[in-house]
């Protein structure tokens, strides 16, 4: 009975963790065609997306406090990109919770839509969470690793721009491996694409054709766009009423090793180092998520007054 | 089974077999425009100029045909496991009723 029940658990796991990937993929193809792989934007616990009302957030939550936490995962992920492998009940929401009694929320969401849509769902969202949550909020943190660094930076925008309510509880957002400047790797595809189809061959053509399938959210990484039909997250300012924090890795344990200044941390070039800037040589792309160094580190900023 | 888990499932057949149409569909025009060149040279020589086109016409009509059979045959598989999701929906929305 129990390997029963383990088994189902892991498939389920691994159907949502595929349909992430296939959403990261072609999000925005799925969305349009309606199709029932498309995730809907929500906060997920166990599983199952949370009901934004009081009475769900009272039952979801045995003690819910004042200050929140939500965290939101990157390109193909969904929240447990967050799990630590081996605690996979530990996450940087969990841990805030534990050590500075944050409520954590985990973000799922469509990947491969445009980010600058997936920042207004967001803002949405973070309304109706504060409207239905059972506490008053005085401290809202944002985490987003890759791809949802820049969708809180799109959110904290639109949210300004309407001047809600959530926006003046958001006390510091953390980018961890966020790629403000652009992601090479996107780049680099972009190029490709380009060459295969100036290429007088319908074969190069047709494996172009099939390049520029990949979903809207992987083109919007090219150039970090965060607003329709501006690409740099240079003309976007940053959260004035909050602290930002930017976290970023490297592949080897010397960030001046060769690889590390061509390839960042595999993924995303860490930014110019800053006042609140942190590098964590040796931490790839993915580990980002869930490390431990960098958890003490958010804790420290988060602790910080 | 959950019925978010079946919408999962369909989702999965839906874009699969549409991959496949749509990947049937652009072979099939490459295989017409990488013909096309071989085809036009041959047909460049008079004396054989005749047969080539008749060859070529064949050609398409076979490629058209296999390309044909892959969709329908894809459409069939598709409809036949909707049907099946139809059944075990229906049987979900029972079991939620009971």
């Amino acid at each position: 009975m129990a390997d029963e029940k383990n088994a189902s658990a892991n498939a389920t796991h691994w159907g949502a963790t595929l349909a992430s990937f296939v959403n990261g993929c072609f999000g925005d193809y799925l969305d349009g065609r309606n199709n029932g792989l498309a995730i809907d934007m929500a906060f997920y616990q166990n599983n199952r997306p949370l009901d934004l009302t009081p009475e769900a957030l009272n039952e979801a939550l045995p003690a819910p406090t004042g200050k929140l936490c939500v965290l939101v995962h990157g390109l193909c992920c969904n929240e447990w990109s967050w799990d630590f492998p081996d605690q996979p009940a530990r996450s940087y929401g969990s841990a805030l919770q534990h050590d500075l009694g944050h409520t954590p929320f985990l973000l799922r969401y469509n990947t491969g839509l445009p980010i600058p849509y997936n920042g207004q769902l967001l803002d949405e969202l973070l309304e109706r969470l504060l409207a239905a949550y059972p506490v008053a909020v005085d401290d809202l943190v944002l985490i987003g690793h890759s791809m949802g660094g820049l969708i809180l930076r799109a959110a904290c925008h639109y949210g300004a721009g309407r001047a809600a309510g959530w926006v003046d509880k958001v006390s510091r957002v953390f980018y961890i491996g966020t790629p403000h400047e652009g992601a090479g790797l996107e780049q680099f595809a972009h190029l490709m694409t380009k060459m295969l189809h100036a290429m007088p061959h319908p074969v190069s053509a047709l494996v172009g054709d099939i390049a520029n399938q990949r979903s809207q959210g992987i083109k919007d990484l090219r150039h970090g766009t965060l607003l329709d039909g501006v690409d740099f997250t240079e003309s976007v300012p940053w959260l004035a009423s909050a602290q930002h924090y930017l976290i970023a890795g490297t592949v080897t344990d010397d960030p001046g090793h060769l690889a590390s200044q061509l390839f960042g941390d595999g993924l995303v070039q860490p930014p110019q180092a800053g006042e609140n800037v942190r590098l964590f040589p040796g931490v790839g792309h993915m580990q980002l998520a869930h490390d431990d160094a960098v958890y003490e580190q958010i804790k420290q900023w988060c602790a910080s007054a | 089974m959950e019925n978010a888990s079946l919408r999962q499932i369909r989702g999965a057949k839906e874009l699969i077999e549409e991959g496949i149409d749509a990947a049937a569909l652009a072979i099939s025009d490459v295989q017409r425009k990488m013909t096309q060149t071989p085809y036009a040279l041959l047909a460049g020589v008079k004396p054989i100029a005749g047969p080539v086109r008749a060859i070529e016409r064949a050609h398409l009509k076979i490629a058209d045909s296999v390309y044909f059979s892959i969709r329908l045959g894809n459409r069939l598989v598709g409809n036949m496991a909707g049907l099946v999701l139809d059944q075990l929906e229906a049987q979900a929305k029972r079991k939620g009723r009971s």
